[in-house]
């Protein structure tokens, strides 16, 4: 996409936010001093300020972008009921302000409030004025997973029906075989996790894509979670599969816990917030499992790319990237990066 | 040889210069555009520079394993269903060391640096 395209698209979607804001805050209120935090990913993001009279408050337009049969992500609806459930519960996210309707002609998405502070993973891991929330990134982690998983899962109980609920090997493996795909390394992985799976456990609310990236840090910690469209019901040791895969530790392998700290400052966290007992064999599979999921978001990205849906550097990049999620995926298997 | 210079390795190395000049001196989405160009450049060098040989190699290695004959992905979904289907169960390590040393060899061209350094000539 050219600059020119961009600022069509950006022009096109602050127009309509205007109006936007005017149907609910009033023919006076106005939408000023707007930034693009990402501009055609899984979703589009756009800060802006809502200003009324004198008073001024900057928020967060997340869009929907990507519309495909395999897509792994939960609905913005969906996404906008679970940030009003873990609101309510005074867990750290963003405060839902309002969703789109079809009449605002902003296609599928909501407004939250803005939280300042980071989220590029390289600068949390090296920023000297982030260092005290890197120590106790995976502490945080703990206490705040530990009290996101003792919701009701009947509190979002719409989400028992997804199929990342229902089997989320099975549902891997449907949205590989549905690119058509043929990756002798990810076909291993696979068997071995069909040949490998834990006992079922205790069914929980979980975040589904809680990693570095993912959260917001300020100097004293973690200050939002972001990012729901993969929430689900599974198993708490999906969550911690996820946050401690290689991927997430950018290059400080030595540190599971997205590449903060140690596994066992995140688990005694959790245990001691009243979380279950944390089982290391089940982690284990669920962070292979993890290496297929992220594989499988890869392919998502390469296949906007070559189909010409979504276009881009970064896409093109993603299909090559798979190869060493792949690498990962058997290296683990193999026993390393524990 | 019936063209002149610069050869495939010197344009690729001359575009992928530019683009981590472009990286350089801009900020937000160009520069991360502009890595990801450069990135893409010395994916396409290295492919050049290995990838006849690791075809041939893993031709020769799945021809073997497999017992037939085919083009490589032909012999890849040939491979990939017989591991789903559970036939490699009880030889499970040649299916994992085949699988291995194919993703080993596609990590060499995407990104050498992120094999541990045992891989990396191997």
């Amino acid at each position: 996409m050219s600059g020119s395209d961009e600022q069509v698209i950006i022009d096109d979607i602050v127009g309509k936010l205007g109006v936007a804001i005017q149907r609910r805050y009033g023919r006076t209120a106005s939408v000023e001093n707007v930034t693009i935090a990402t501009l055609g990913a899984s979703n589009r993001t756009l800060l802006f300020d809502l200003v009324e009279g004198t008073q001024r408050r900057r928020l967060v337009l997340r869009q929907e972008t990507v519309k495909s049969e395999f897509s792994p992500f939960i609905s913005t609806a969906d996404q906008y009921r679970i940030l009003g459930v873990v609101y309510s519960h005074d867990l750290p996210v963003p405060e839902p302000i309002f969703e789109l309707e079809p009449t605002d002609g902003l296609d599928n998405g909501f407004v939250v409030a803005c939280v300042e502070g980071e989220t590029l993973p390289k600068t949390l891991l090296t920023d000297p004025t982030l260092e005290k929330a890197r120590n106790r990134f995976a502490a945080q982690s703990g206490e705040i997973l530990a009290r996101l998983h003792a919701i009701d899962p009947a509190e979002v109980g719409f989400l028992e029906s997804t199929s990342d609920s229902v089997d989320p090997l099975a549902a891997q493996v449907a949205r590989y075989e549905g690119y058509g795909n043929c990756f002798p390394g990810i076909e291993v992985g696979i068997r071995w996790l069909e040949n490998n799976r834990p006992a079922p456990s205790q069914r929980k609310f979980i975040h589904g894509e809680y990693r570095n990236g993912n959260v917001i840090l300020g100097p004293d910690g973690i200050r939002a979670v972001l990012d729901w469209e993969c929430a689900h019901i599974g198993s708490a040791m999906e969550e911690f599969g996820w946050l401690c895969m290689r991927s997430w530790r950018y290059g400080n392998i030595d540190q599971p816990v997205a590449g903060f700290g140690p596994r066992s400052e995140l688990y005694s966290a959790y245990e001691a917030n009243g979380g279950e007992t944390v089982d290391e064999e089940a982690v284990r599979w669920w962070e292979i499992f993890a290496t297929l999921r992220w594989a499988v978001i890869n392919m998502m990205q390469i296949d906007g790319h070559m189909s010409g849906v979504r276009r881009s550097l970064p896409f093109a990049c993603c299909g090559r990237n798979i190869s060493m999620v792949e690498y990962d995926m058997l290296m683990a298997i193999k026993g390393n990066y524990k | 040889m019936s063209q002149d210079n610069p050869g495939i390795e010197q344009i690729l190395t001359t575009v992928k210069e530019f683009a981590e000049g472009v990286a350089q001196r801009s900020i937000g989405a160009e520069r991360y555009d502009a890595l990801c160009a450069a990135f893409l450049m010395g994916v396409v060098q290295r492919e050049l520079q290995l990838g006849d040989d690791q075809n041939n190699s893993q031709l020769t290695q799945l021809q073997g394993m497999l017992g037939k004959q085919g083009d490589l992905a032909e012999l890849y979904r040939e491979f990939s269903s017989r591991v789903r289907e559970g036939q490699y169960d009880e030889d499970w390590q040649t299916a994992l060391d085949f699988a291995f040393s194919q993703v080993v060899d596609k990590v060499k061209i995407t990104n050498p640096n992120h094999l541990e350094t045992e891989h990396r000539s191997s």
